[in-house]
Protein backbone atom coordinates (compact mmCIF):
# COMPACT_ATOMS: atom_id res chain seq x y z
CA UNK A 1 0.00 0.00 0.00
CA UNK A 2 2.81 2.27 0.85
CA UNK A 3 4.86 1.66 -2.41
CA UNK A 4 1.82 2.22 -4.72
CA UNK A 5 1.40 5.88 -2.53
CA UNK A 6 4.50 6.43 -3.23
CA UNK A 7 4.51 5.25 -6.70
CA UNK A 8 0.80 7.57 -7.16
CA UNK A 9 3.14 10.62 -5.56
CA UNK A 10 5.81 10.16 -7.71
CA UNK A 11 4.11 10.01 -11.21
CA UNK A 12 1.39 12.81 -10.17
CA UNK A 13 4.62 15.23 -9.47
CA UNK A 14 6.15 14.08 -12.66
CA UNK A 15 2.49 14.62 -14.83
CA UNK A 16 2.23 18.41 -12.85
CA UNK A 17 6.05 19.09 -13.52
CA UNK A 18 5.33 18.21 -17.41
CA UNK A 19 2.07 19.95 -17.23
CA UNK A 20 3.81 23.20 -16.10
CA UNK A 21 6.61 22.78 -18.63
CA UNK A 22 3.68 22.74 -21.38
CA UNK A 23 1.79 25.68 -19.96
CA UNK A 24 5.34 27.65 -19.90
CA UNK A 25 6.10 27.18 -23.23
CA UNK A 26 2.28 28.21 -24.33
CA UNK A 27 3.23 31.54 -22.23
CA UNK A 28 6.39 31.63 -24.15
CA UNK A 29 4.67 30.51 -27.70
CA UNK A 30 2.10 33.44 -26.99
CA UNK A 31 4.83 36.26 -27.93
CA UNK A 32 5.94 34.38 -30.93
CA UNK A 33 2.15 34.44 -31.81
CA UNK A 34 2.54 38.52 -32.02
CA UNK A 35 4.95 38.96 -34.22
CA UNK A 36 4.36 37.71 -38.39
CA UNK A 37 7.16 38.93 -40.11
CA UNK A 38 9.96 41.70 -38.50
CA UNK A 39 13.31 43.05 -39.95
CA UNK A 40 16.09 44.18 -38.12
CA UNK A 41 20.01 45.79 -38.16
CA UNK A 42 22.58 43.36 -36.98
CA UNK A 43 26.10 43.56 -36.42
CA UNK A 44 27.71 39.79 -36.23
CA UNK A 45 31.08 38.79 -34.61
CA UNK A 46 32.50 35.49 -35.55
CA UNK A 47 35.15 33.85 -32.92
CA UNK A 48 35.63 30.49 -34.73
CA UNK A 49 38.87 28.26 -34.45
CA UNK A 50 40.69 28.25 -37.96
CA UNK A 51 38.55 31.07 -39.30
CA UNK A 52 39.96 34.78 -39.43
CA UNK A 53 36.67 37.04 -40.42
CA UNK A 54 35.71 40.05 -39.70
CA UNK A 55 33.07 41.67 -38.14
CA UNK A 56 29.79 42.53 -40.13
CA UNK A 57 27.05 44.39 -40.58
CA UNK A 58 24.11 42.99 -42.04
CA UNK A 59 19.80 42.61 -42.13
CA UNK A 60 17.69 40.09 -40.89
CA UNK A 61 14.47 38.89 -41.81
CA UNK A 62 11.75 36.63 -40.67
CA UNK A 63 8.57 35.73 -41.80
CA UNK A 64 6.17 33.19 -40.47
CA UNK A 65 6.14 30.53 -40.41
CA UNK A 66 9.74 29.60 -41.73
CA UNK A 67 11.10 31.96 -43.47
CA UNK A 68 14.61 33.64 -42.46
CA UNK A 69 17.33 35.34 -44.03
CA UNK A 70 20.57 37.37 -42.91
CA UNK A 71 21.57 39.41 -45.57
CA UNK A 72 24.72 41.00 -45.65
CA UNK A 73 27.94 42.22 -48.29
CA UNK A 74 30.27 39.10 -48.55
CA UNK A 75 31.05 35.77 -46.83
CA UNK A 76 30.22 35.19 -43.55
CA UNK A 77 28.95 32.18 -41.27
CA UNK A 78 25.94 31.10 -39.39
CA UNK A 79 25.28 28.15 -37.86
CA UNK A 80 23.48 25.29 -39.91
CA UNK A 81 21.07 24.87 -37.29
CA UNK A 82 20.04 28.43 -36.92
CA UNK A 83 18.91 29.29 -33.28
CA UNK A 84 16.93 31.96 -34.40
CA UNK A 85 15.43 30.59 -37.20
CA UNK A 86 14.54 27.34 -35.11
CA UNK A 87 13.32 28.46 -31.90
CA UNK A 88 10.10 29.28 -32.94
CA UNK A 89 9.59 26.35 -35.06
CA UNK A 90 10.43 23.98 -32.64
CA UNK A 91 8.65 25.72 -29.42
CA UNK A 92 5.49 26.09 -31.39
CA UNK A 93 4.98 22.48 -32.23
CA UNK A 94 3.40 21.61 -29.12
CA UNK A 95 2.67 18.36 -30.17
CA UNK A 96 6.08 17.03 -31.80
CA UNK A 97 8.07 16.88 -28.73
CA UNK A 98 7.85 15.89 -24.99
CA UNK A 99 8.39 18.51 -22.49
CA UNK A 100 10.20 17.64 -19.12
CA UNK A 101 10.93 20.06 -16.50
CA UNK A 102 14.24 19.36 -14.58
CA UNK A 103 14.85 22.05 -11.81
CA UNK A 104 15.53 25.89 -11.81
CA UNK A 105 18.61 27.52 -12.68
CA UNK A 106 20.16 31.08 -12.63
CA UNK A 107 21.04 32.39 -15.48
CA UNK A 108 21.68 36.20 -16.58
CA UNK A 109 20.98 37.19 -12.70
CA UNK A 110 17.23 35.50 -13.07
CA UNK A 111 15.90 32.32 -11.49
CA UNK A 112 14.84 30.33 -14.77
CA UNK A 113 12.77 27.04 -15.20
CA UNK A 114 14.53 24.59 -17.36
CA UNK A 115 12.50 22.81 -19.34
CA UNK A 116 13.64 19.85 -21.21
CA UNK A 117 12.41 19.11 -24.77
CA UNK A 118 12.42 15.67 -26.24
CA UNK A 119 11.34 15.36 -29.89
CA UNK A 120 8.67 12.37 -30.60
CA UNK A 121 9.68 11.62 -33.92
CA UNK A 122 12.99 9.64 -34.21
CA UNK A 123 14.08 10.90 -37.91
CA UNK A 124 14.39 14.48 -36.39
CA UNK A 125 17.45 15.97 -36.98
CA UNK A 126 17.22 17.74 -33.26
CA UNK A 127 17.89 14.47 -30.51
CA UNK A 128 17.33 16.97 -27.50
CA UNK A 129 16.42 20.34 -26.76
CA UNK A 130 16.99 22.00 -23.41
CA UNK A 131 15.45 25.97 -22.33
CA UNK A 132 16.43 27.83 -19.61
CA UNK A 133 13.06 30.01 -19.35
CA UNK A 134 12.34 33.15 -17.06
CA UNK A 135 9.17 32.13 -16.07
CA UNK A 136 8.37 35.75 -14.91
CA UNK A 137 8.59 36.94 -18.30
CA UNK A 138 7.89 34.04 -20.19
CA UNK A 139 11.60 34.94 -21.96
CA UNK A 140 14.17 32.15 -23.41
CA UNK A 141 17.13 33.12 -21.73
CA UNK A 142 19.31 30.38 -23.15
CA UNK A 143 18.93 27.44 -24.80
CA UNK A 144 20.60 24.16 -26.04
CA UNK A 145 19.94 22.07 -29.32
CA UNK A 146 22.21 18.58 -29.45
CA UNK A 147 21.38 17.82 -33.10
CA UNK A 148 22.17 14.18 -34.78
CA UNK A 149 25.27 15.93 -37.00
CA UNK A 150 26.17 18.95 -36.26
CA UNK A 151 26.77 18.56 -32.47
CA UNK A 152 25.54 21.21 -29.85
CA UNK A 153 24.46 24.46 -30.39
CA UNK A 154 23.78 26.79 -27.45
CA UNK A 155 22.63 30.06 -27.59
CA UNK A 156 22.75 33.01 -24.81
CA UNK A 157 19.75 35.53 -25.48
CA UNK A 158 19.53 39.40 -24.00
CA UNK A 159 16.45 41.40 -23.87
CA UNK A 160 15.64 44.67 -24.26
CA UNK A 161 12.92 46.50 -25.31
CA UNK A 162 11.00 44.53 -27.64
CA UNK A 163 11.59 41.54 -24.62
CA UNK A 164 7.30 42.03 -24.90
CA UNK A 165 7.76 39.75 -28.34
CA UNK A 166 10.29 37.34 -27.08
CA UNK A 167 13.05 39.47 -29.70
CA UNK A 168 16.43 39.66 -28.33
CA UNK A 169 18.95 42.23 -28.57
CA UNK A 170 21.72 40.36 -28.22
CA UNK A 171 22.42 36.47 -29.04
CA UNK A 172 25.46 34.65 -28.45
CA UNK A 173 25.59 31.41 -30.49
CA UNK A 174 28.28 28.58 -29.37
CA UNK A 175 28.50 26.05 -32.20
CA UNK A 176 31.44 22.53 -32.10
CA UNK A 177 33.40 22.84 -35.12
CA UNK A 178 35.66 20.25 -36.38
CA UNK A 179 39.32 21.66 -36.38
CA UNK A 180 39.86 23.25 -40.44
CA UNK A 181 43.17 21.34 -41.43
CA UNK A 182 44.00 22.67 -44.78
CA UNK A 183 46.46 20.74 -46.57
CA UNK A 184 49.65 22.24 -46.88
CA UNK A 185 49.98 21.75 -50.75
CA UNK A 186 46.67 23.29 -51.19
CA UNK A 187 47.95 26.13 -48.76
CA UNK A 188 51.25 26.38 -50.46
CA UNK A 189 52.95 26.87 -47.41
CA UNK A 190 55.90 25.23 -48.13
CA UNK A 191 58.11 26.90 -46.05
CA UNK A 192 56.35 27.89 -42.72
CA UNK A 193 56.82 25.99 -40.08
CA UNK A 194 53.26 24.17 -38.18
CA UNK A 195 52.75 25.08 -35.11
CA UNK A 196 50.08 22.48 -34.34
CA UNK A 197 51.68 19.58 -32.50
CA UNK A 198 47.83 17.90 -32.11
CA UNK A 199 47.55 14.72 -34.25
CA UNK A 200 44.02 14.39 -33.51
CA UNK A 201 42.42 14.77 -36.44
CA UNK A 202 38.28 14.97 -35.48
CA UNK A 203 38.83 17.21 -32.09
CA UNK A 204 36.22 19.77 -31.96
CA UNK A 205 36.45 23.10 -30.63
CA UNK A 206 33.82 26.28 -29.87
CA UNK A 207 33.83 29.01 -32.19
CA UNK A 208 31.22 31.50 -31.20
CA UNK A 209 28.90 33.91 -33.39
CA UNK A 210 27.48 36.83 -31.69
CA UNK A 211 24.45 38.71 -33.19
CA UNK A 212 23.51 42.32 -31.84
CA UNK A 213 20.44 42.96 -33.09
CA UNK A 214 18.83 46.58 -33.49
CA UNK A 215 16.37 48.64 -35.33
CA UNK A 216 13.38 45.96 -35.48
CA UNK A 217 10.87 46.86 -37.51
CA UNK A 218 7.83 44.24 -36.73
CA UNK A 219 4.72 43.46 -38.95
CA UNK A 220 5.88 44.96 -41.73
CA UNK A 221 4.05 42.55 -44.25
CA UNK A 222 7.35 41.48 -46.07
CA UNK A 223 7.10 39.95 -49.26
CA UNK A 224 8.36 36.27 -49.97
CA UNK A 225 10.98 37.54 -52.88
CA UNK A 226 12.94 39.23 -50.03
CA UNK A 227 13.69 36.18 -48.85
CA UNK A 228 15.15 34.45 -52.31
CA UNK A 229 18.82 34.14 -51.96
CA UNK A 230 20.68 36.03 -55.67
CA UNK A 231 23.85 34.98 -55.83
CA UNK B 1 73.35 58.22 -70.54
CA UNK B 2 71.79 57.95 -74.31
CA UNK B 3 74.29 54.96 -75.02
CA UNK B 4 73.06 53.40 -71.89
CA UNK B 5 69.29 53.41 -73.32
CA UNK B 6 70.14 52.24 -76.84
CA UNK B 7 72.37 49.08 -74.88
CA UNK B 8 69.38 48.66 -72.90
CA UNK B 9 67.03 48.86 -75.82
CA UNK B 10 69.29 46.82 -78.09
CA UNK B 11 69.10 44.23 -75.45
CA UNK B 12 65.22 43.89 -75.20
CA UNK B 13 65.35 43.92 -78.65
CA UNK B 14 67.54 40.87 -78.66
CA UNK B 15 65.39 39.49 -75.36
CA UNK B 16 61.77 39.48 -77.30
CA UNK B 17 63.34 38.47 -80.73
CA UNK B 18 64.03 35.08 -79.09
CA UNK B 19 60.87 32.72 -79.69
CA UNK B 20 61.88 31.01 -76.37
CA UNK B 21 61.09 34.67 -74.58
CA UNK B 22 57.34 33.67 -75.71
CA UNK B 23 57.23 30.24 -74.15
CA UNK B 24 57.21 31.99 -70.45
CA UNK B 25 53.53 33.85 -71.81
CA UNK B 26 52.39 31.18 -73.75
CA UNK B 27 52.75 28.99 -70.02
CA UNK B 28 51.11 31.41 -68.51
CA UNK B 29 48.35 31.96 -70.61
CA UNK B 30 47.62 28.19 -71.05
CA UNK B 31 48.00 27.07 -67.03
CA UNK B 32 45.67 30.20 -65.93
CA UNK B 33 43.18 29.25 -68.61
CA UNK B 34 43.00 25.45 -67.99
CA UNK B 35 42.95 26.03 -63.99
CA UNK B 36 40.08 28.57 -64.39
CA UNK B 37 38.17 26.46 -66.82
CA UNK B 38 38.64 23.12 -64.16
CA UNK B 39 37.29 25.96 -61.42
CA UNK B 40 34.39 26.77 -63.59
CA UNK B 41 33.23 23.01 -63.65
CA UNK B 42 34.81 21.40 -60.49
CA UNK B 43 35.38 24.39 -58.20
CA UNK B 44 32.93 23.85 -55.57
CA UNK B 45 33.88 20.00 -55.51
CA UNK B 46 37.46 21.06 -54.77
CA UNK B 47 36.49 23.49 -52.15
CA UNK B 48 34.44 21.51 -50.71
CA UNK B 49 37.63 19.68 -49.00
CA UNK B 50 38.82 22.71 -47.18
CA UNK B 51 35.19 23.99 -46.16
CA UNK B 52 33.95 20.56 -45.51
CA UNK B 53 34.45 20.87 -41.75
CA UNK B 54 33.06 24.03 -41.45
CA UNK B 55 30.09 22.83 -43.71
CA UNK B 56 29.27 20.71 -40.86
CA UNK B 57 28.84 23.21 -38.36
CA UNK B 58 27.86 26.38 -40.78
CA UNK B 59 26.09 27.77 -43.24
CA UNK B 60 28.43 29.69 -45.17
CA UNK B 61 27.18 32.80 -46.79
CA UNK B 62 28.18 34.66 -49.53
CA UNK B 63 29.87 33.34 -53.10
CA UNK B 64 33.16 31.54 -51.90
CA UNK B 65 34.13 30.59 -55.28
CA UNK B 66 35.12 34.03 -56.93
CA UNK B 67 37.50 35.83 -59.17
CA UNK B 68 39.92 36.81 -56.41
CA UNK B 69 40.15 33.06 -54.93
CA UNK B 70 40.70 32.14 -57.91
CA UNK B 71 44.05 34.63 -58.48
CA UNK B 72 45.24 33.48 -55.10
CA UNK B 73 44.81 30.22 -56.01
CA UNK B 74 46.61 30.91 -59.35
CA UNK B 75 49.35 32.75 -58.28
CA UNK B 76 50.62 30.41 -55.43
CA UNK B 77 50.87 28.17 -58.02
CA UNK B 78 52.75 29.69 -60.26
CA UNK B 79 54.97 31.75 -57.93
CA UNK B 80 56.89 28.69 -57.48
CA UNK B 81 57.04 27.64 -61.48
CA UNK B 82 57.66 31.30 -62.53
CA UNK B 83 61.32 31.50 -61.52
CA UNK B 84 61.85 28.51 -64.10
CA UNK B 85 60.42 30.48 -66.76
CA UNK B 86 62.78 33.66 -65.88
CA UNK B 87 65.58 31.82 -65.52
CA UNK B 88 65.24 30.12 -68.96
CA UNK B 89 65.13 33.73 -70.39
CA UNK B 90 67.33 35.21 -68.51
CA UNK B 91 69.96 31.99 -67.96
CA UNK B 92 71.72 32.71 -71.34
CA UNK B 93 71.65 36.38 -71.64
CA UNK B 94 75.43 36.15 -71.17
CA UNK B 95 76.16 32.80 -71.71
CA UNK B 96 74.74 32.38 -74.71
CA UNK B 97 76.51 35.46 -76.41
CA UNK B 98 79.75 33.39 -75.02
CA UNK B 99 79.28 30.18 -76.56
CA UNK B 100 77.99 32.04 -79.74
CA UNK B 101 80.74 34.36 -79.92
CA UNK B 102 79.06 37.45 -80.22
CA UNK B 103 80.12 39.09 -76.75
CA UNK B 104 83.43 39.81 -78.90
CA UNK B 105 81.47 42.11 -81.17
CA UNK B 106 79.41 43.50 -78.05
CA UNK B 107 82.11 44.37 -76.19
CA UNK B 108 83.89 46.60 -79.05
CA UNK B 109 81.28 48.80 -78.44
CA UNK B 110 82.78 52.06 -76.36
CA UNK B 111 80.51 51.40 -73.49
CA UNK B 112 81.78 49.78 -70.46
CA UNK B 113 81.50 46.49 -69.46
CA UNK B 114 79.26 47.47 -66.37
CA UNK B 115 77.23 49.26 -68.66
CA UNK B 116 76.75 46.22 -70.58
CA UNK B 117 75.54 43.76 -67.54
CA UNK B 118 73.53 46.74 -66.35
CA UNK B 119 71.25 46.99 -69.58
CA UNK B 120 71.27 43.33 -69.68
CA UNK B 121 70.09 42.86 -65.98
CA UNK B 122 67.63 45.56 -66.90
CA UNK B 123 65.83 43.85 -70.11
CA UNK B 124 65.64 40.54 -67.76
CA UNK B 125 63.83 42.75 -64.86
CA UNK B 126 61.56 44.35 -67.96
CA UNK B 127 61.06 40.56 -69.53
CA UNK B 128 60.10 39.40 -65.57
CA UNK B 129 57.15 42.79 -65.46
CA UNK B 130 56.00 41.87 -68.51
CA UNK B 131 55.58 38.05 -67.66
CA UNK B 132 53.66 39.18 -64.32
CA UNK B 133 51.88 41.70 -65.73
CA UNK B 134 50.35 39.11 -67.38
CA UNK B 135 49.71 36.67 -64.79
CA UNK B 136 48.21 39.37 -63.00
CA UNK B 137 46.00 40.09 -66.01
CA UNK B 138 45.35 36.49 -66.04
CA UNK B 139 44.68 35.63 -62.98
CA UNK B 140 42.99 38.70 -61.75
CA UNK B 141 40.86 40.56 -64.04
CA UNK B 142 39.83 37.65 -66.53
CA UNK B 143 39.09 35.77 -63.25
CA UNK B 144 37.15 38.74 -62.02
CA UNK B 145 35.19 38.75 -65.21
CA UNK B 146 34.73 34.91 -65.14
CA UNK B 147 33.89 33.90 -61.51
CA UNK B 148 32.71 37.69 -60.73
CA UNK B 149 34.40 40.01 -57.55
CA UNK B 150 33.88 39.08 -53.62
CA UNK B 151 35.97 38.28 -50.36
CA UNK B 152 38.56 36.34 -50.69
CA UNK B 153 38.66 32.86 -48.44
CA UNK B 154 42.56 33.10 -48.70
CA UNK B 155 43.85 29.55 -47.67
CA UNK B 156 47.00 29.09 -45.34
CA UNK B 157 47.79 25.87 -43.09
CA UNK B 158 46.80 27.28 -40.24
CA UNK B 159 43.16 28.23 -41.32
CA UNK B 160 41.20 30.48 -43.70
CA UNK B 161 40.82 34.27 -43.18
CA UNK B 162 38.28 36.14 -44.75
CA UNK B 163 38.91 39.42 -46.59
CA UNK B 164 36.33 41.55 -47.80
CA UNK B 165 36.55 42.44 -51.66
CA UNK B 166 36.74 46.51 -51.02
CA UNK B 167 40.38 46.34 -49.16
CA UNK B 168 41.53 43.99 -51.77
CA UNK B 169 42.88 46.56 -54.51
CA UNK B 170 45.84 47.37 -52.49
CA UNK B 171 46.93 43.98 -51.28
CA UNK B 172 47.28 42.61 -55.05
CA UNK B 173 48.83 45.67 -56.16
CA UNK B 174 51.74 44.83 -53.07
CA UNK B 175 51.62 41.06 -53.64
CA UNK B 176 52.43 41.82 -56.93
CA UNK B 177 55.49 44.12 -56.00
CA UNK B 178 56.84 41.31 -53.86
CA UNK B 179 56.31 38.87 -56.19
CA UNK B 180 58.33 41.15 -58.74
CA UNK B 181 61.23 41.72 -56.13
CA UNK B 182 61.23 37.75 -56.08
CA UNK B 183 61.69 37.14 -59.47
CA UNK B 184 64.41 39.86 -59.93
CA UNK B 185 65.85 37.69 -56.99
CA UNK B 186 65.94 34.91 -59.65
CA UNK B 187 66.57 36.75 -62.79
CA UNK B 188 69.76 37.68 -61.45
CA UNK B 189 70.57 35.12 -59.70
CA UNK B 190 70.25 33.68 -63.50
CA UNK B 191 72.38 36.64 -64.88
CA UNK B 192 74.93 35.63 -62.62
CA UNK B 193 75.77 32.08 -63.46
CA UNK B 194 75.36 33.54 -66.71
CA UNK B 195 78.28 35.64 -66.48
CA UNK B 196 80.63 33.05 -65.02
CA UNK B 197 79.90 30.28 -67.16
CA UNK B 198 80.41 29.88 -71.21
CA UNK B 199 77.91 27.35 -71.86
CA UNK B 200 74.10 28.62 -72.54
CA UNK B 201 72.28 25.43 -71.24
CA UNK B 202 74.02 25.12 -67.49
CA UNK B 203 73.19 28.19 -65.91
CA UNK B 204 69.39 27.49 -66.61
CA UNK B 205 69.76 24.24 -65.06
CA UNK B 206 71.84 25.51 -62.41
CA UNK B 207 69.33 28.06 -61.56
CA UNK B 208 66.62 25.37 -61.73
CA UNK B 209 68.86 23.25 -59.44
CA UNK B 210 68.52 25.45 -56.96
CA UNK B 211 65.50 26.97 -56.60
CA UNK B 212 64.49 22.74 -56.14
CA UNK B 213 67.00 22.66 -53.80
CA UNK B 214 65.69 25.35 -51.72
CA UNK B 215 62.75 24.57 -51.78
CA UNK B 216 62.80 20.69 -50.42
CA UNK B 217 65.06 22.33 -47.74
CA UNK B 218 61.82 24.48 -47.08
CA UNK B 219 59.08 21.52 -47.39
CA UNK B 220 60.68 19.79 -44.18
CA UNK B 221 59.88 20.64 -40.49
CA UNK B 222 63.65 19.12 -39.97
CA UNK B 223 65.25 21.54 -36.90
CA UNK B 224 69.07 21.42 -38.65
CA UNK B 225 67.62 23.16 -41.31
CA UNK B 226 65.70 26.06 -39.59
CA UNK B 227 68.88 27.66 -39.04
CA UNK B 228 69.71 28.30 -42.82
CA UNK B 229 66.00 28.56 -44.15
CA UNK B 230 65.86 32.13 -43.14
CA UNK B 231 68.76 33.08 -45.59
CA UNK B 232 67.22 31.17 -48.57
CA UNK B 233 65.84 33.56 -51.07
CA UNK B 234 63.15 31.04 -51.88
CA UNK B 235 61.70 30.79 -48.04
CA UNK B 236 60.95 34.70 -49.02
CA UNK B 237 58.84 34.26 -52.98
CA UNK B 238 55.49 33.86 -51.13
CA UNK B 239 56.15 36.28 -48.67
CA UNK B 240 53.40 38.18 -50.61
CA UNK B 241 50.66 35.67 -49.13
CA UNK B 242 51.13 36.91 -45.61
CA UNK B 243 49.45 40.59 -46.88
CA UNK B 244 46.51 38.04 -46.89
CA UNK B 245 46.71 37.45 -43.67
CA UNK B 246 44.71 38.97 -40.35
CA UNK B 247 46.78 40.93 -38.85
CA UNK B 248 49.24 41.34 -41.44
CA UNK B 249 53.08 40.48 -40.12
CA UNK B 250 54.59 43.72 -41.99
CA UNK B 251 58.01 42.89 -39.82
CA UNK B 252 58.35 39.39 -41.26
CA UNK B 253 57.27 40.76 -44.90
CA UNK B 254 59.58 43.94 -44.30
CA UNK B 255 62.38 40.76 -43.53
CA UNK B 256 61.56 38.75 -46.57
CA UNK B 257 61.57 42.46 -48.69
CA UNK B 258 65.50 43.03 -47.11
CA UNK B 259 66.26 39.49 -47.46
CA UNK B 260 65.41 39.35 -51.30
CA UNK B 261 66.89 42.62 -51.58
CA UNK B 262 70.43 41.82 -50.45
CA UNK B 263 70.41 38.56 -52.33
CA UNK B 264 69.98 41.33 -55.48
CA UNK B 265 72.14 43.70 -54.87
CA UNK B 266 75.14 40.62 -53.93
CA UNK B 267 74.06 38.62 -56.77
CA UNK B 268 74.18 41.68 -59.20
CA UNK B 269 77.29 43.00 -57.69
CA UNK B 270 79.13 38.90 -58.15
CA UNK B 271 77.59 39.63 -61.57
CA UNK B 272 79.40 43.19 -62.38
CA UNK B 273 82.58 41.73 -60.72
CA UNK B 274 82.85 38.34 -62.73
CA UNK B 275 81.64 39.91 -65.84
CA UNK B 276 84.53 42.35 -65.42
CA UNK B 277 87.61 40.43 -64.73
CA UNK B 278 86.21 37.77 -67.44
CA UNK B 279 88.86 36.79 -70.08
CA UNK B 280 86.85 36.53 -73.51
CA UNK B 281 88.33 33.81 -75.38
CA UNK B 282 85.87 32.41 -77.49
Amino acid sequence: MKFVSVLFLLLSSVLLHAQDAKSLLRNVNKKFLAVNDYKAAVFMKFNIPGVKIKNMNGQVMYKRPNKFRVKANGIFFLPKQNPMQNMSQILMDTNAYTAVFSGNEVVQGMACAVVNLVPLQSNNEIILGRFWIDSKSALVLKSQITTKNNGTIETENRFGALGKYALPDRMLITVEVAKIKVPKMLAADLNKKSTDKSTATNTREKGTIELLLSDYKLNQKLSDAEFVETQ
Amino acid sequence: MSSFKNIYINEWIKTMKRPRSYIGFAIIIFICGMLQSAFYHDGKEILSFVTQSLENSFDINGTILNGNLICFILLQTLIVQLPLLVAFVTGDMVSGETSSGTIRFLLTRPASRTKIIIAKWLAGLTYTFFLLIVLGVMALFVARGVFGNGDLMALNSEGLTIVPADDLGWRWFYALCIAFLSLSVVATLSLFFSCILDNSITPIVTVMAIIIIFTIIGMFDIPSFDVIKPFLFTTHMISWKSLFEDPIPFADIRFSCIVLGVHLVVLLGLSLYFFNKKDISS
